[in-house]
């Protein structure tokens, strides 16, 4: 069985209206467990809205996606938020994180939600920021970090809860390249981990990456060879 | 003047008819959705239809909710409007006004009970991924709805029959004529109060869900005139004061509220599992420990004003 299986997946935005339009059209994709994906194309073709799919963000509004053989796109809304809770891990192109908190507290989040012990927070918490490496900047606030350690610190965010499946949009387009590189570091460490991982991005710069399984190419909705 | 000139009147049947306009949008939809639903389909239909039983859920989570808060509000403004009635010392004389009070009072009751069934298994419903209870769900709400809009006429015709101009009657009437069901006397009320009570506690630890229902559906008859004209005596301290709504007023420290609610809650919980079961082919027998709860906390109220009467005059009334 597939991690994600994805069928027939349509979504029609601003339905019944004259400016309706459809930001994915028919859709089949196929991801197996520790696969790196990645979904290339340019600004509009797509890529955000699958990920705000799979990643329960949005419903689609037809066709079916099967994370683990549940459709996820049937949960509703409460199931729908726990199942983002743990079973995604979600990166965000402009970060989301909370600004007047510090790194520590950002990566804390997801944690509080949880009845985990202090001991355990606490291992898990270190833990993210050992892998983002941003461990040394956990007392500082958000505010006073660089493009680079607000998205390590987002990737500890995102890694905390230890999801299955992360999905990241557009990762580097905030980074210079060094810090780019770095995220590809990360991405490593991530297949190593075993982890599912799918970036939307349209950065030349994940091109021939070898820890990458797939490219995806996305043009109007839609895949193209 | 018209009764309808009294605020309380004007909040009320406006709060009604908002949540009836909304119940309607809502039966509308419900007919859509009952009709097309099919919860393995992903088609655009079905998803579209996922997406309006949640705002239909939430319209109506909303005004069931507010049908059952509204219906404090109507014992409420009774017991205000006993102030512009002529002859009208409490609800009881408002109610009695006409012959519709006392049906529209029935019916309200019987709604209450409705709606919190649908609420029940609206939770249960959305406890599961596939709304397993839907159509069932949906259904009981139309009923309700039915129920709910016979409701509004019979409080139209109701308030629009109360007379402001010529005297009721009040509780003065139930001094004079206190009427017993079948010719019982008191004792063989309190009697019949005691040991269908102790029979609803036995039955419920032995989780008899069919035969718990029936015997709460006695033990409302029998509770009623049971406290009405047997304990009511003992919190209003007077031999021929047999009213049900007095007790709810400030001078008895509205003790009426908690003596009519766990009976009403004791009730509630008493039946729903019996019902819940034939809906959901599923046991919520965990209920009935409410239910002796709510039983045992009005037993207690309504006994405690007998014996501390008897204790502080010596004799019973």
């Amino acid at each position: 069985m597939s991690k994600i299986a994805i069928t027939n997946l349509n979504k029609l935005y601003n339905p019944n209206k004259p400016n309706a339009f459809y930001a994915l059209k028919n859709i089949n994709l196929s991801i197996e467990e520790a696969e790196v994906v990645i979904l290339k194309g340019v600004s509009g073709s797509g890529k955000s809205t699958l990920l705000s799919l799979i990643g329960g963000l949005a419903k689609p509004s037809s066709g079916e996606i099967l994370v683990n053989g549940q459709n996820i796109a049937k949960l509703p809304d409460i199931m729908s938020s726990s199942y983002r809770h743990k079973e995604i891990g979600f990166i965000f192109q402009s970060f989301n994180l909370l600004e007047g908190l510090s790194v520590y507290q950002n990566i804390l989040a997801p944690l509080s939600l949880t009845s985990l012990s202090k001991e355990a927070i606490n291992e898990k918490v270190s833990r993210a920021m050992s892998l983002a490496n941003i461990e040394h900047k956990q007392h500082q606030t958000v505010g006073s970090l660089s493009g680079g350690e607000r998205q390590r610190c987002a990737i500890a965010r995102a890694v905390v809860m230890e999801p299955e499946i992360i999905l990241a949009d557009e990762p580097t387009a905030n980074l210079d390249k060094e810090n780019s590189l770095m995220f590809i570091d990360i991405l490593k460490k991530f297949k190593a981990l075993h982890k599912t991982v799918i970036i939307a991005t349209h950065d030349t710069l994940f091109d021939d990456q070898n820890c990458i399984d797939r490219y995806v190419h996305m043009r109007d909705g839609e895949f193209v060879e | 003047m018209s009764i309808f000139l009294s605020n309380e009147i004007i909040v009320f049947l406006l709060i009604e008819l908002i949540l009836i306009v909304l119940m309607a949008i809502s039966q509308v939809n419900i007919v859509t959705i009952v009709r097309y639903w099919d919860f393995n389909a992903t088609t655009p239909l079905q998803y579209a239809l996922e997406k309006k039983n949640y705002l239909i859920n939430t319209i109506l989570y909303f005004t069931v909710s507010c049908k059952v808060i509204l219906f404090l509000f109507f014992i409420q403004s009774l017991n205000a409007l006993s102030g512009i009635v002529p002859g009208a010392m409490c609800s009881a004389g408002v109610v009695g006004a006409n012959h519709y009070g006392n049906a529209l009072l029935l019916l309200k009751l019987l709604l209450i009970f409705g709606f919190g069934l649908w609420l029940i298994i609206n939770k249960l419903d959305l406890g599961f991924i596939t709304f397993p209870y839907l159509k069932r769900k949906y259904l009981l709400f139309t009923l309700l709805f039915a129920g709910v809009l016979g409701e509004f006429a019979l409080e139209i015709l109701y308030f629009s029959n109360i007379p402001l101009t010529v005297p009721v009657f009040c509780c003065s009437v139930v001094f004079q004529a206190p009427k017993l069901p079948f010719g019982y006397t008191q004792t063989l009320l309190v009697l019949f109060f005691y040991t269908i009570f102790g029979a609803i506690l036995v039955l419920n630890h032995m989780k008899q869900t069919m035969a718990s229902f029936t015997c709460n559906l006695l033990f409302l008859f029998i509770a009623y005139y049971a406290i009405t004209y047997f304990f009511g005596l003992y919190i209003y301290e007077m031999p021929n004061h047999k009213c049900p709504y007095c007790m709810l007023q400030k001078e008895y420290y509205y003790i009426g509220y908690l003596i009519w609610g766990s009976l009403f809650l004791g009730i509630f919980f008493g039946i729903m599992p019996f019902l819940i079961e034939r809906i959901t082919q599923k046991s919520y027998d965990y209920l009935l420990r409410y239910s002796s709860v709510c039983h045992i906390i009005m037993a207690l109220i309504c006994s405690f004003y007998v014996v501390r009467y008897y204790l502080m005059t010596g004799v019973f009334l």
